[in-house]
């Protein structure tokens, strides 16, 4: 499975000067079609069973958000395919879907229609979320008075409310404090050992360590290493520690 | 289970983009619920909400109504219901349009976060409009009995031709929507059009003006779409070829429509 994106720069933008390289065969407005394909992710084969706690590893740039974004059925792969035997739930971003004036009970409700839970359904869900998050009275007041912290509190809650069959994280997640941290993987270890499937990105190790049971170890776009997650890890440590050279966007033509 | 890699072939584009535009469909309740959300939100904070559209419709209404009246040599008690009429269409077709443009580059941020199947943006630009156009529609009824329009029957007509007009702008939004999100210069190019066409349609003044040329004039699609809501609540029939026009309209560009989005779905979210 790849992923290439075409960079599309503010020339290859215009309407008008695509017509115009097409009608004089590309001398005037060269620049209109003019694209850099960038492979963001290159012949991934994976399989991700049941129960399976999947750490994604990798240095800045590597890939790993775009890999969550095409499980999350965000992006279709360029080459190849995601067949997912449930439904996949992402927490890429804490704040998506929050309406910022919006009270934190009320955001519940609207955060779970992106989720495609039905207002009347979440309600039901609402009391309990709300203990999850810990967050009290600060639940009466507009979401823009939360701290980072605290709208990471509220998304996980939310996401998790419904034990989700796959469940994909990007890494703001590792920056809840250590007591939400603990609830949060005590949470999860429930979903998985109802074969749930996990998938996180993250640069800590500890977390990953404490959290996955897999690994897999990307950079710049291709798999380094794959296995059990402690393997993964000191893959990823000795390739820090050794010289390389500098990474170069994985151009294509 | 989560497979990745070279596996069985998808399903066709075809298949893929069909079952998009049911499933948008069937999330009704999500694209309603936001359409209203958005609303609230655009008139929060203001006395008269939503009916401020209507106040400054009414508004342009008087105006060039009394005006456009005399300079046309018309009948003030005739004019205006056509030049109401014709305005409060005109506002959602020309908003439609304009708004159609940023169907998926207003939402970026949950195309990129959120799965979600891409035919709801446009069910909720086009709902949301059709709330703000039954806010408008307000003053219509006021002007017509004012003016003692001679309804009939044909007052029912103008469901179908309300249905065909949303049908139309769903259309609309996926088509300029996609062009835009991979063009960036289409929204003022399209906007360009739209001041022009507004001068260009027989929206504020009769085609009948037109002599030799009204032919021309009845056979613009925009023409078409203000014609089949604002005939019947005249009390007169439609031109010609009106509804042939809006069907036709209807049905060429819902096809290209379709067929620019099943070919393009996947790459949306590599556009915007």
């Amino acid at each position: 499975m790849s992923v290439e994106f075409s960079i599309y720069q503010g020339s290859s933008r215009s309407l008008k000067k695509a017509l115009l390289a097409t009608s004089t065969q590309g001398n005037l407005a060269r620049d209109a079609l003019d694209r850099i394909n960038v492979r963001a992710l290159n012949g991934l084969n994976l399989d991700i069973e049941n129960g399976d706690r999947l750490a994604l590893i990798g240095p800045n740039g590597a890939g790993k958000s775009t890999l969550l974004k095409v499980l999350a059925g965000i992006y279709e792969p360029t080459q190849g395919r995601v067949m997912a035997s449930g439904k996949v739930s992402a927490i890429l971003d804490a704040s998506v879907g929050l309406n910022p004036d919006a009270t934190g009970r009320e955001n519940i409700i609207l955060r779970g229609m992106y989720m495609d839970i039905h207002p009347r359904e979440m309600r039901a869900h609402a009391d309990e979320v709300a203990e999850f998050t810990d967050l009290g009275h600060y639940l009466d007041m507009p979401v823009r008075t939360y701290s980072a912290g605290m709208m990471i509190r509220l998304a996980f809650a939310i996401t998790t409310c419904i034990p989700p069959e796959i469940l994909v994280m990007d890494e703001w997640l590792t920056a809840g404090d250590a007591h939400f941290l603990g609830k949060a993987q005590q949470r999860m270890a429930e979903f998985v050992r109802g074969s749930s499937i996990l998938v996180l990105a993250s640069h800590s190790m500890e977390l990953l360590e404490q959290w996955c049971n897999r690994g897999i170890f990307l950079d710049q776009g291709r798999v380094v290493a794959m296995g059990g997650i402690k393997d993964v890890i000191a893959a990823y440590k000795r390739h820090i520690d050794a010289p390389h050279p500098p990474a170069r966007a994985a151009a294509v033509s | 289970m989560l497979n990745i890699g070279e596996l069985a072939p998808a399903p066709s584009r075809t298949t893929q983009a069909a079952a998009d535009v049911v499933e948008g469909l069937d999330k009704s309740w999500l694209w309603m619920a936001l359409a209203v959300q958005d609303i609230k939100l655009r008139y929060r904070g203001s006395i008269l909400g939503p009916f401020w559209i209507t106040v400054s419709t009414a508004v342009m209404v008087g105006v060039m109504g009394v005006l456009y009246a005399r300079l046309f040599r018309a009948e003030v008690a005739v004019y205006l219901p056509f030049l109401t009429v014709g305005l409060v269409v005109w506002q959602f077709v020309s908003t439609v349009i304009t708004e159609g443009c940023s169907t998926f580059l207003a939402v970026q941020g949950i195309i990129h976060q959120v799965r979600m199947p891409f035919s709801l943006h446009a069910y909720r630009l086009v709902y949301r409009n059709l709330l703000v156009l039954a806010h408008n529609l307000a003053i219509v009824p006021i002007v017509l009995v004012i003016f003692g329009a001679p309804l009939d029957w044909r007052v029912i007509t103008v469901l179908p031709a309300f249905l065909l007009l949303a049908v139309n702008a769903v259309w609309v939004s996926m088509l300029f929507g996609m062009v835009s999100a991979r063009f960036r210069d289409v929204p003022p190019i399209v906007m360009s059009f739209l001041q022009v066409a507004f001068f260009v349609t027989p929206i504020f003044w009769s085609p009948d003006l037109l002599g030799v040329w009204k032919p021309l004039a009845e056979l613009n699609p925009l023409f078409a779409a203000i014609d089949v809501v604002r005939a019947p609540l005249l009390g007169v029939a439609p031109a010609t070829y009106s509804w042939l026009v809006l069907v036709m309209t209807t049905m060429v560009g819902g096809c290209a429509s379709f067929a620019l989005f099943a070919r393009f779905r996947s790459r949306i979210a590599f556009w915007v």
